[in-house]
């Protein structure tokens, strides 16, 4: 299903309104519900953070065999991939979402004129993470992390005793770290 | 008894403070809040990891929160141990968000046994604390929070890019991650007809409206949540300042609209309060949308001082207890719509009756 507004872009995001009894959607994609939400009564007041929300959920219920087809066939030739997670132009159109930290820098170009059109400026100027002992006690998390993933595995292949060992590992990190 | 649903229960004892306590403006303004959206650097998002990322995310921040000590009392809850009507009590109290009483893997919350400040695990972010605090203080609930994640940021690498900030899985909350909120209840706006106006001219502003009780146009009880939706661009000092700027006029006209209600429709208005309290005080069989509305008319008329023997900060409580799935676990049984109707009526009439006796 394309955007009813530029009718280029799929439609993702799905709004319900019950008038005079009578129900009635919309289906608009990010960008025009963006533009849209500045100007148009009738969106005014939709947080878009929760329409985009809402579409995650609703779009497996709502959509028909037809419609997957048309996600999945949009646009191959821009079809952008995250190395890191693997989020492609698709998905983020279908969810809205993105898949990881990186994922702002693949798609950086779709995100520019959206984040101008949702937000009060292009740049944070709000508070900063803290300094050196963040990087170390991130350092600890993920080693813990690591471990945790190492031990699930070795339950999995039913190694206890090289399991054993491990969780004492994580038990003495996460005590003395 | 596991301990998750211990703690759903520890949780029933309780009084809810940010509901219970006294705030500044708190005839109107019934509760501050704010919520940060935080995720881990090098780690997929949520909505991308697979049930085991999840899982292992989940206990390391579980970890970083004992360590990082932000809690007086933690009460640790794994979602999917409990039962979904647990997890509905805990939607009710406003401590997860409805995304999360669906069965979600590595889903978890950690809250103060307060109720005044919590984190989210693995929802739409990795990270999503929230602190609460009674009646309009959003800049001390900012405070709060702010030190809250200093501390937790110190055990946890958190996703940030020196332009974008703190990097979120839905980039209308990229920045700060920040969403502010203050819950209004305007009654007399609703009853001069004024509030679609304020509603309408708020938005203009940038800002969010939507009812507290029932989805879309429908409101129950006349509360109203105010936020911001901008996350970029400004600090968080700002969207704070921004937004009590106009929760302060907000607050102004609902004081106008009553003091006009007063003088010029008296009878009107006593007629409004004076009903709702008959039937809260003696029905038998009572809805929720009855009990909203007519909790809300009550709130109003104690606020005007029409009713000195009842306390404000029940009739606050009963907005929350008298929810379907509190009311089942108090009946601590499956109550199907009309028993809840039921109990509910009988709920509310010990309720009032238990602060008369008190006056
Ligand atoms: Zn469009
Ligand atoms: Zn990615």
């Amino acid at each position: 299903m394309l955007c009813k507004i530029c009718n280029k872009n799929p439609a993702t995001i799905h709004i319900q309104e019950i008038v005079n009894g009578e129900k009635k959607s919309l289906h608009i994609c990010a960008e025009c519900a963006a533009k849209k939400s500045q100007s148009d009564p009738v969106l005014q007041g939709f947080n878009l953070a929760e329409m985009l929300y809402n579409l995650s959920g609703q779009i497996d219920m709502t959509q028909d065999e037809e419609h997957k087809e048309e996600l999945s066939s949009a646009e191959p030739q821009n079809l952008l991939v995250c190395e890191d997670c693997g989020w492609d132009t698709a998905k983020f159109r279908k969810t809205g979402r993105l898949g990881c930290a990186k994922c702002y820098q693949v798609f950086r170009e779709i995100l520019t004129s959206a984040l101008k059109n949702m937000h009060r400026g292009a740049m944070h100027v709000g508070k900063r993470p803290g300094g050196e002992n963040n990087r170390e006690a991130g350092k600890l998390m993920l080693e813990i992390m690591n471990l945790q993933k190492e031990l699930d595995e070795l339950v999995q292949r039913e190694e206890y005793e090289k399991a054993a060992v491990v969780r004492d590992k994580i038990n003495a990190l996460k005590n003395n770290g | 008894m596991p301990e998750s649903e211990n703690n759903v229960e520890m949780l029933l004892s309780n009084k809810v403070s940010w509901l219970s306590d006294s705030g500044p403006e708190d005839d109107i303004a019934i509760s501050s809040r704010i919520r940060l959206a935080r995720n881990l650097e090098g780690i997929p998002f949520t909505i991308s990891a697979d049930p085991e990322r999840l899982a292992n995310t989940m206990s390391a921040i579980q970890v970083a929160i004992r360590k990082a000590g932000c809690f007086n009392l933690p009460l640790d809850f794994n979602l999917i141990k409990l039962k979904e009507l647990d997890r509905k009590v805990l939607l009710e109290r406003r401590l997860i968000s409805r995304e999360f009483v669906a069965e979600r893997y590595g889903a978890g919350i950690v809250v103060n046994r307060d109720e005044d400040i919590g984190i989210m695990i693995n929802e739409e972010d990795h990270i999503r604390i929230q602190a609460l605090k009674p009646g309009f203080q959003l800049r001390e609930v900012w405070e709060a929070i702010n030190a809250f994640d200093d501390n937790l940021g110190k055990e946890l690498p958190y996703a940030f890019d020196n332009d974008l900030g703190y990097l979120t899985s839905c980039p209308t909350n990229v920045g700060t991650g920040m969403r502010a909120s203050v819950m209004l209840h305007l009654p007399g706006l609703v009853l001069s007809g004024q509030i679609y106006a304020v509603t309408q001219g708020v938005s203009k502003l940038g800002l969010a409206v939507r009812g507290f009780f029932g989805e879309g146009t429908e409101n129950l009880g006349n509360l109203y949540q105010i936020s911001n939706q901008s996350t970029l661009g400004e600090s968080e000092e700002q969207i704070v300042d921004r937004l009590s700027t106009v929760i302060r006029q907000i607050i102004g006209h609902e004081k106008n609209a009553r003091q006009a209600l007063l003088e010029k429709k008296q009878e009107f208005l006593l007629n409004h309060v004076g009903r709702a309290y008959g039937i809260l005080r003696h029905a038998y069989i009572i809805s929720s949308e009855e009990t909203l509305n007519s909790l809300s008319a009550l709130r109003m008329g104690v606020d005007m001082g029409m009713f000195s023997s009842v306390d404000i900060h029940t009739v606050n409580e009963l907005f929350v207890i008298i929810q379907p799935a509190h009311l089942q676990k108090y009946a601590k049984k499956e109550l199907v719509s009309e028993e809840r109707d039921v109990f509910r009526a009988a709920l509310v009439r010990e309720k009032l009756r238990t602060i008369d006796k008190n006056a």
